[in-house]
């Protein structure tokens, strides 16, 4: 990116108004298109809006995880997004959280609502919607999966160190279902709006900036320790905005395909001394989807905004994602209390 | 303008491989209570739909509406019968579709103010021209249920009309 | 308000199939093609969206991570748009935003198809339909387009002739154009005398299941002035969504009827709002519309406001929109009618249009073109993206 095209978000105002979620282990008695409404509901219903209100959708789903294909055409109705600008990003939760905000940045619309999910129960199953993102020459014979790559990428991030790991345990060597995301059901919607186009003093937080970027497929091409996707992302941000750097955020929500790749988040990135990461929960314990796991975790750090910036106005959390296999991906979004952010 | 160039000989090489591949994903998709009732409902030899907010009676039944974005209501148990809203014949095989010719057609039940879909059975197809007069839109059809019920959509379907618009 | 521009534009020769490539290689040659022809090196691209409809047509989920190494996208910002048969333009819609944010100057849209590689295509499509109560039906986009196209016979008293016409046209327009797929000149009896596939649609109202590749290189103002180039200028834009059900539009309580694309309409009207085109059968000089069947170019003239509604069948018979007529041109290159690889289908219609306004055609040029629009539809007429474009930033 040329250093002419900089752009001083801080000037912007761009905040998260309303969140919602709906997140369960297998949501039997209500369809996808039904758990897509009332989460929608939820969110616009808690800040006196409705669909009306919004001028643009942005959705993100999986066809082969929910067994839809082109999933934007049942999914737009219940998302309010007829009648609307409805566009979705297919690659990940994250990449549609994100788009929702350039979309504001780019003065194209005033108030976005973002529509992210993942309800692999519909699927017999899961494992082997995963094993269809893996390519058909190479690694669909040897059963690539989101566990295997992740699995790659921790013997990789271990390094000499063998830790105790209780062999009966094992899914995929070295890796526990301990060290792993739980999968779910999960809804997740965002409405982003303009300054001026919401009540001042009721936003959630403020978006103070977003990067992202991706690496090649090939996993044999890449070092999986080196997080080299995350990194480009993150130097994105500090290009532009120089104080929204590591060592300024009072949290991280980290959504990494293992806890092995949370821990070499923080030493890719120079956390400072007192930041909370993951203080929402461990991989673990949060149902979801790789598909909308980074998603989550943006939701997880937009509310961190909200607790911590009860007792402190300048608070910064940032949300991490990762897409594709062994962290293929990186998406990175930085979220305030206050809009003009950490004062240097 | 760039172009393409492509010689005849390399996009013809013998040698080029090909690799097989199947997907075979399965799927258990819940349908939520809605819908159920709605697929009950056929076991019953009857069509249920809902009332929007703004008056609007969906068929089949559907727990919101995706134009005022808001729940649904009332359950109405709309007419067996009603007029062809469009239709067309399928003539050609497509893999993995059943075998034609097979007739479908969007169907407004009295009662109703949006169509159901449904295969049009007892109909000639084989003589083109009379079977597309036959189903012109405007014509009334009656609906048909399973003796048997699946409880899937394939337990209704639609015939030519005897029952005359009331 | 960041002026964006198109100023690149390359794609395959449309065929059936090619056994020549993978289907990374040939996103390599779409992405090759668009940077070549904006005469951009990958180096200087800042962000990639990537266009790509059904993972299904291909065989992998979540394709678009299989491909970033042969789009050059490693290392850069990039994300894959999904709209359905829309996708194409969708995502030269999306990567738009990224330059009107002002945090990029040069983006890349590039992908590719091969529809016929998917031997089960109509199969994987019925799969779009609702799960509860669509999927014991054998639609799919075939049947969903032979349902619309007799509610249009119908209501505006038309017939199988006047869709023929639409074919005749495109491929007398897409034998003037060598990246076309389908370029043979027919007739309106030959067209007739074609199996029916879906009543009314019959093979000759029907667009070819197309393998190969296409891309657009989109720049900032700021860029293109540096650089000293001349891009074809984006003066509007706009997308709508229509419901779902094809079932709730029909009847007296119908937001819009299947026969027609109103939907499509508004998104026009967004787009001619933003341009300040007031009077478009005046106004607009090209229009390459997405239309996979005959009888959807019909509507589509009509909610671009260049008919009448119901009459452009009248229009056409009076010789209208045809290369050498008077009036806007619709489909100069064919359209989808006569070359449809989904995923990038929208595409194309961006890059015929720029080239039209940019005097770049070739043999099917029109004559002194200044401003274009194009437009693309996904899902069962659901989702509606529209352009105009312009060879310069002055008032329309």
């Amino acid at each position: 990116m040329s250093a002419d095209s900089r752009t001083d978000t801080r000037k912007l105002g761009i905040a998260v108004i309303a969140v919602a979620s709906t997140i369960v282990a297998k949501e039997t008695s209500a369809s996808l298109e039904e758990m897509i409404f009332r989460t929608t509901k939820k969110a616009l219903d808690g800040i006196g809006l409705t669909a009306k209100d919004i001028d643009g959708v942005v959705l993100a789903g999986n066809d082969q995880i929910d067994g839809r294909v082109i999933s934007i055409m049942p999914s737009a109705g219940p998302a309010g997004g007829v009648n609307h600008d409805t566009t979705m990003i297919a690659s990940s939760g994250d990449h549609a959280l994100i788009y929702g905000y350039l979309r504001i940045v780019a003065k194209q619309n005033k108030r976005v609502m973002v529509v992210g999910w993942a309800k692999p129960s519909e699927s017999v199953d899961p494992d082997r919607v995963e094993l269809m993102s893996a390519e058909p020459y190479l690694l669909r014979p040897i059963g690539m999966n989101e566990t295997v790559a992740a699995a790659l990428q921790a013997s990789r991030l271990l390094g000499d160190e063998i830790p105790k790991i209780d062999h009966a345990q094992i899914l995929a060597w070295p890796l526990t279902r301990k060290d792993l995301p739980a999968r779910g059901d999960s809804v997740f919607v965002a409405i982003l709006a303009e300054e001026g186009s919401f009540t001042a003093g009721t936003e959630l937080a403020w978006v103070i900036d977003a990067g992202w970027s991706t690496s090649s497929y090939e996993l044999g091409a890449r070092d999986l320790a080196n997080l080299e996707s995350l990194e480009i992302a993150y130097n994105q941000i500090i290009l532009r905005t120089p104080y929204a750097s590591a060592e300024n955020w009072d949290a991280v929500e980290i959504g990494a395909p293992s806890e092995y790749a949370v821990t070499a988040v923080a030493k890719t990135l120079t956390f400072g001394a007192d930041i909370a990461v993951n203080a929402s929960g461990p991989l673990r314990e949060q149902l979801t989807s790789p598909f909308v796991l980074g998603l989550s975790r943006m939701m997880r750090a937009i509310e961190a905004v909200k607790k911590i910036g009860a007792d402190k106005k300048n608070v910064v959390a940032a949300g991490i994602g990762f897409n594709g296999f062994a962290g293929q991906g990186a998406a990175v979004m930085i979220f305030g209390g206050n809009k003009e952010g950490k004062n240097d | 303008m760039t172009t393409n160039e492509k010689t005849a000989a390399e996009v013809k090489n013998p040698s080029n491989r090909f690799f097989e591949q199947t997907w075979d994903l399965q799927y258990k998709h819940a349908l939520g209570s809605t819908v159920s009732r709605f697929l009950d409902g056929l076991a019953e030899g009857k069509i249920w739909g809902r009332r929007t907010t703004d008056g609007r009676v969906l068929v089949p039944a559907r727990s919101y509406d995706d134009i005022t974005h808001e729940k649904t209501g009332e359950w109405v148990e709309v007419a067996n019968t009603g007029t062809i809203e469009m239709f067309t014949i399928v003539y050609e095989a497509f893999k993995g579709l059943p075998t034609p010719p097979y007739a479908l057609a969007y169907v407004m039940l009295e009662g109703a103010d949006t169509a159901l879909v449904g295969y049009v059975q007892g109909i000639d197809l084989h003589d083109r021209a009379s079977a597309i007069a036959a189903l012109q839109i405007g014509t009334r059809v009656d609906v048909r249920f399973a003796e048997k019920p699946a409880g899937t959509a394939a337990d209704y379907w639609f015939e030519l009309g005897a029952t005359p618009k009331q | 308000m960041i002026n964006v521009g198109i100023a690149g534009f390359g794609q395959s020769h449309f065929q059936t199939t090619r056994t020549d490539v993978t289907f990374p290689e040939l996103v390599k040659e779409g992405a090759d093609l668009a940077l070549a022809d904006a005469d951009i090196s990958i180096g200087k691209v800042d962000a990639v969206v990537y266009p790509l409809a059904p993972d299904a047509l291909i065989g992998v989920s979540n394709g678009e991570r299989w491909v970033i190494d042969a789009l050059g996208a490693t290392g850069k910002p990039f994300m894959r748009v999904n709209n359905g048969g829309a996708t194409g333009m969708s995502a030269v819609l999306t990567a738009w935003t990224h330059i009107a944010s002002g945090l990029f100057d040069v983006v890349l849209v590039a992908g590719a198809d091969r529809v016929s590689e998917s031997g089960s295509a109509q199969s994987v499509l019925n799969k779009m339909w609702d799960v509860g109560y669509e999927r014991t039906v054998p639609l799919n986009t075939i049947t969903m387009l032979a349902l619309s196209a007799q509610r249009y016979m119908h209501l505006y008293n038309s017939d199988e002739t006047d869709m023929a016409l639409v074919t005749v046209k495109n491929r007398k327009h897409a034998s003037l154009n060598p990246y076309a797929h389908l370029r043979t000149l027919i007739t309106v009896e030959e067209v007739l005398a074609t199996r029916t596939l879906a009543w009314p649609i019959k093979l000759g109202d029907a667009c070819p299941a197309s393998t190969g590749a296409a891309g657009v290189v989109l720049v900032s103002e700021k860029y293109a002035k540096k650089n000293g180039l001349k891009p074809a200028w984006i003066r509007g834009i706009g997308q709508n969504t229509e419901t779902f059900w094809m079932g709730n539009r029909v009847g007296e309580k119908a937001l819009g009827d299947h026969a027609d694309a109103d939907a499509l309409g508004y998104a026009f009207d967004i787009a001619y709002a933003q341009a300040g085109i007031t009077d478009p059968v005046n106004q607009v000089h090209v229009a390459e519309v997405y239309a996979p069947f005959s009888s959807v170019e019909l509507h589509v003239i009509e909610a671009a406001r260049l008919a009448e509604k119901g009459r452009s069948p009248r229009d056409l018979r009076a010789g209208k929109f045809a290369l050498g007529s008077e009036g806007p041109v619709v489909n100069p290159s064919g359209g989808t009618l006569c070359t449809n690889p989904i995923a990038v289908t929208g595409t194309i219609r961006v890059g015929e249009a720029a080239n039209q306004v940019l005097g770049r055609a070739g043999a099917h040029q029109v004559p002194n073109a200044r401003v274009a629009i194009a437009s693309a539809i996904g899902g069962d007429h659901q989702f509606y993206s529209t352009m105009v474009l312009c060879s310069d930033l002055e008032e329309i």
